[in-house]
């Protein structure tokens, strides 16, 4: 498998604009990604799912989510599920935070009992976030116990959103018509960095790699390998 | 005019702007035009539920968006809503260059500024929409 971006967590908050819970998932959201797990979480707008392309579409395939909502309805989980991919973890504000609506405040400012639900379910999350990481968390130095990487200073992040990147795409000629790939542009220039020679003896492998985001029908996988060698020396071509 | 002119903005979460249209919208439905003006969430109209297509059915829109991807107007017309206005904060920010906005979570005071002219312009568009409707 392609080590594609750092491994992160996806946080995708419905935002609900109508109840308090709404701006609770998103403030909570915002708090992960800017303060409490700068580098290991990403965001994504909910509707960019149905706005956007492939790549966008593709989110949940590249990231373990966290979905959080402020209702019952739970928009973000399901959202979520049927445009991209199931979430790792779903959570609807009140179910495992407790949470008194009528003492949250608007949906426009958050009381300060509403904001401690923030908090709560901020710190609900960034946990999340380390059980799927599988990552320690030291709170004095504000680093990750397991990895080896230097950390860097916990300090305050703007939060990092997909919106116009997506997950990057490639096109491809199989069999006369164009195939849109997820991942390819990433996948190719790992095997580039890696020494990969294109040609037999990695038309197998790319195969397996592009095989891990994009359905390959079983009938035309000499045709997709075909292509994708073949594009593969192109882009190695370009690259040097 | 029967119906309410909708105000739907984007979700946006990574950009100032996208706090900027949801800050706008509220102060348009809450403080300019809550008589004339019903918020809806965005969420609801992903999923296409039943009755989030229906109230979009038959009424006009004024969608906010916050960045040139446009998913609140994008997601209105999938969702068979009919948007008659809809606004970029980004074009709003090109005609108020001393407004550059900051902050997500909490706008600062040039974002808030921000919001409220382009509450403001919403304000008017709404105007237009509900005169035009009673002279209908």
């Amino acid at each position: 498998m392609p080590e594609l971006p750092r491994k992160k967590v996806g946080i995708i908050a419905c935002s609900g604009e109508e109840i308090p819970e709404g701006t609770v998932t998103r403030l909570a959201a915002l708090k992960v990604l800017e303060s409490l797990r700068p580098r290991e979480t990403v965001t994504i707008c909910l509707p960019l799912f149905l706005a956007g392309g492939k790549g966008d579409r593709a989110f949940a395939r590249f990231y373990p989510t966290i979905a959080l909502d402020g209702c019952d309805k739970r928009c973000a989980a399901r959202g979520t599920e049927m445009y991209s991919g199931k979430p790792a973890v779903s959570i609807v504000v009140g179910s495992t935070v407790p949470a008194n609506s009528a003492g949250l405040g608007s949906a426009r400012r958050l009381s300060e009992a509403g904001l401690q639900v923030v908090s709560n379910l901020a710190d609900e999350v960034a946990q999340r976030v380390d059980q799927l990481l599988d990552l320690k968390w030291d709170r004095r130095s504000g680093g990750t116990l397991a990895s080896s990487e230097p950390q860097e200073e916990a300090k305050p992040h703007p939060a990092t959103c997909s919106c116009g990147s997506g997950i990057p795409v490639g096109t491809l000629q199989v069999a006369g018509r164009k195939v849109t790939l997820v991942a390819l542009p990433q996948i190719f220039s790992q095997f580039c960095e890696a020494g990969k020679i294109p040609g037999d003896l990695t038309r197998a492998e790319v195969l397996e790699a592009v095989r891990i985001y994009n359905p390959v029908p079983e009938e035309e996988e000499a045709a997709y390998a075909e292509a994708l060698v073949e594009e593969y020396g192109a882009f190695c071509r370009g690259s040097s | 005019m029967k119906e309410k002119v909708l105000i739907v903005p984007c979700s946006g979460i990574g950009k100032s702007y996208g706090t900027v249209a949801r800050e706008g919208a509220y102060a348009v439905t809450e403080d300019l035009c809550p008589g004339k003006t019903r918020l809806v969430p965005l969420a609801l109209l992903v999923l296409g539920e039943d009755e989030a297509r229906a109230a979009m059915s038959g009424a006009r829109a004024i969608t906010i968006d916050g960045c040139k991807l446009a998913c609140a107007a994008k997601v209105v017309a999938e969702s068979g809503g009919s948007v008659a206005h809809g606004l970029q904060v980004l074009e709003v920010f090109r005609r108020h260059r001393e407004l550059k906005p900051s902050g997500i979570a909490e706008l600062d005071e040039n974002g808030h500024k921000l919001a409220r002219v382009l509450a403001e312009e919403v304000k008017r568009l709404v105007d237009t929409l509900t005169q035009e409707a009673s002279h209908a």
